[in-house]
């Protein structure tokens, strides 16, 4: 088996065109992993609140920060590619969706979606803070 | 940008490869490294550059990438012929798997562009400007652009490719109505090239235990085969996290057959296959 392990191994990931199936395949994982991290924030914030105002201005300094606005923008797209996603994985689930047709229509629905989601979401949480 | 077959090249590219270095997270002796460069014969009028990637055994040196600048007027119109005018008036040392030079056989499955397909039915007009040629992705490589394919064939005959029955042999053929004839099409026209295999990033994390869309397309072609009667046992042999449920509906295997067949989609029907029996 040595001679097969001296031969190099063609490149994959470093070559290969990235297309609507993989790219939105990672992004669902990506997204996922954010979501994760989102969620201990979350319970971070939600501590700080339950702890009294002096903890929580600190948590509300950061949120009204520009990064912070960026990360929150960033994670509300997250929540929302990462359950348009999960709704075109149930349906695949179910044996739908399959013909290449349908993969690149519902993977643009997928992305268009959880944009004017997040840019509805954004707009709607501005309305309602005024 | 929506892709209604697979042969269907996409008009615009917004990325051509992901960010990554070049050689990101390569063994020492894959690394590929920059190569020569073969100008074009004088009096060339139609030039279009190639960039191959080349691989020498017997040299000890790592792989590397040639730039061949092409004739186009002296080729054929497949990027199969562009490689054989590459061998027969450039470099002869040129490399490279072909038999049926219409895409039945499945020797010339290659990258080009970076998506996965027979050389022999891409046109060169359907390439990009400086068009790249790899071999198959995640393969051991033999030589230039000849991948060893021992372990996707060993993959292959894991699933046991061939009818099983307890009942005995009839005096005449096994019958099958038309109906039953008609569920295995799109799915016994595989030609075995392995693009979709060399093309899944499952495959590529998992090649030694994965089977890979080809592989369970063909295990899917005999759970449909209503002459099969070891569907039971077929389906027993799936029961492992790797050897199916790798699959995470990536659906690249789709996007780049060659024959126009649908991995993905026999993939799902296992799975619904292996969920239903359990109720």
């Amino acid at each position: 088996m040595s001679k097969s392990s001296a031969r190099p191994l063609s490149p994959h990931l470093q070559i290969y065109r990235p297309q609507l199936t993989s790219v939105l395949s990672f992004a669902h994982r990506l997204t996922g992993v954010a979501l994760g991290i989102y969620a201990v924030a979350l319970v971070a914030w939600l501590t700080a609140a339950a702890a009294g105002s002096q903890p929580y201005s600190i948590v509300q300094n950061f949120m009204q920060s520009l990064l912070g606005q960026v990360l929150l923008v960033g994670g509300i797209f997250c929540f929302f590619l990462h359950l348009c996603g999960g709704i075109r994985h149930l349906l695949w689930d179910t044996g739908r969706g399959f013909e290449l047709r349908a993969i690149y229509a519902s993977g643009w629905i997928v992305v268009a979606a959880s944009t004017v989601l997040t840019v509805a979401a954004w707009i709607g949480s501005s309305i309602l803070a005024r | 940008m929506i892709i209604r077959s697979s042969d269907q090249v996409p008009r615009t590219t917004l990325l051509k490869r992901f960010p990554l270095p070049r050689n990101f997270g390569v063994s020492k002796q894959s690394r590929v490294e920059r190569g020569r460069r073969w100008p074009a014969p004088a009096g060339a009028t139609r030039v279009k550059t190639f960039e191959i990637y080349r691989y020498d055994p017997d040299s000890g040196n790592n792989p590397r990438l040639d730039l061949f600048e092409v004739d186009l007027d002296e080729c054929g119109l497949m990027v199969l012929d562009v490689l054989i005018w590459i061998k027969s008036k450039v470099d002869s040392t040129l490399t490279f798997r072909r038999s049926c030079r219409e895409g039945v056989c499945g020797s010339c499955a290659m990258n080009i562009d970076g998506t996965n397909w027979l050389a022999c039915t891409r046109f060169v007009s359907e390439t990009r400007e400086h068009a790249t040629i790899y071999p198959l992705n995640n393969m051991r490589v033999i030589k230039d652009l000849v991948p060893d394919l021992t372990h996707v064939f060993a993959q292959y005959s894991l699933i046991e490719p061939w009818l099983k029955s307890k009942t005995p042999a009839p005096e005449t053929e096994r019958l099958q109505s038309p109906e039953e004839r008609r569920e295995l099409d799109g799915n016994w026209e595989c030609i075995l090239c392995f693009c979709c295999t060399s093309g899944c990033p499952s495959h590529w994390w998992n090649a030694d235990r994965f089977l890979g869309p080809a592989v369970l397309l063909q295990a899917w072609r005999w759970l449909l085969d209503s002459r099969d009667e070891a569907t039971g046992e077929r389906l027993d042999d799936l029961e492992d996290p790797f050897r199916l449920y790798r699959c995470h509906t990536i659906l690249n295997c789709t996007r780049t057959c060659p024959k126009g067949l649908n991995p993905g989609k026999a993939i799902a029907g296992i799975k619904k296959m292996m969920i239903e029996r359990r109720s």
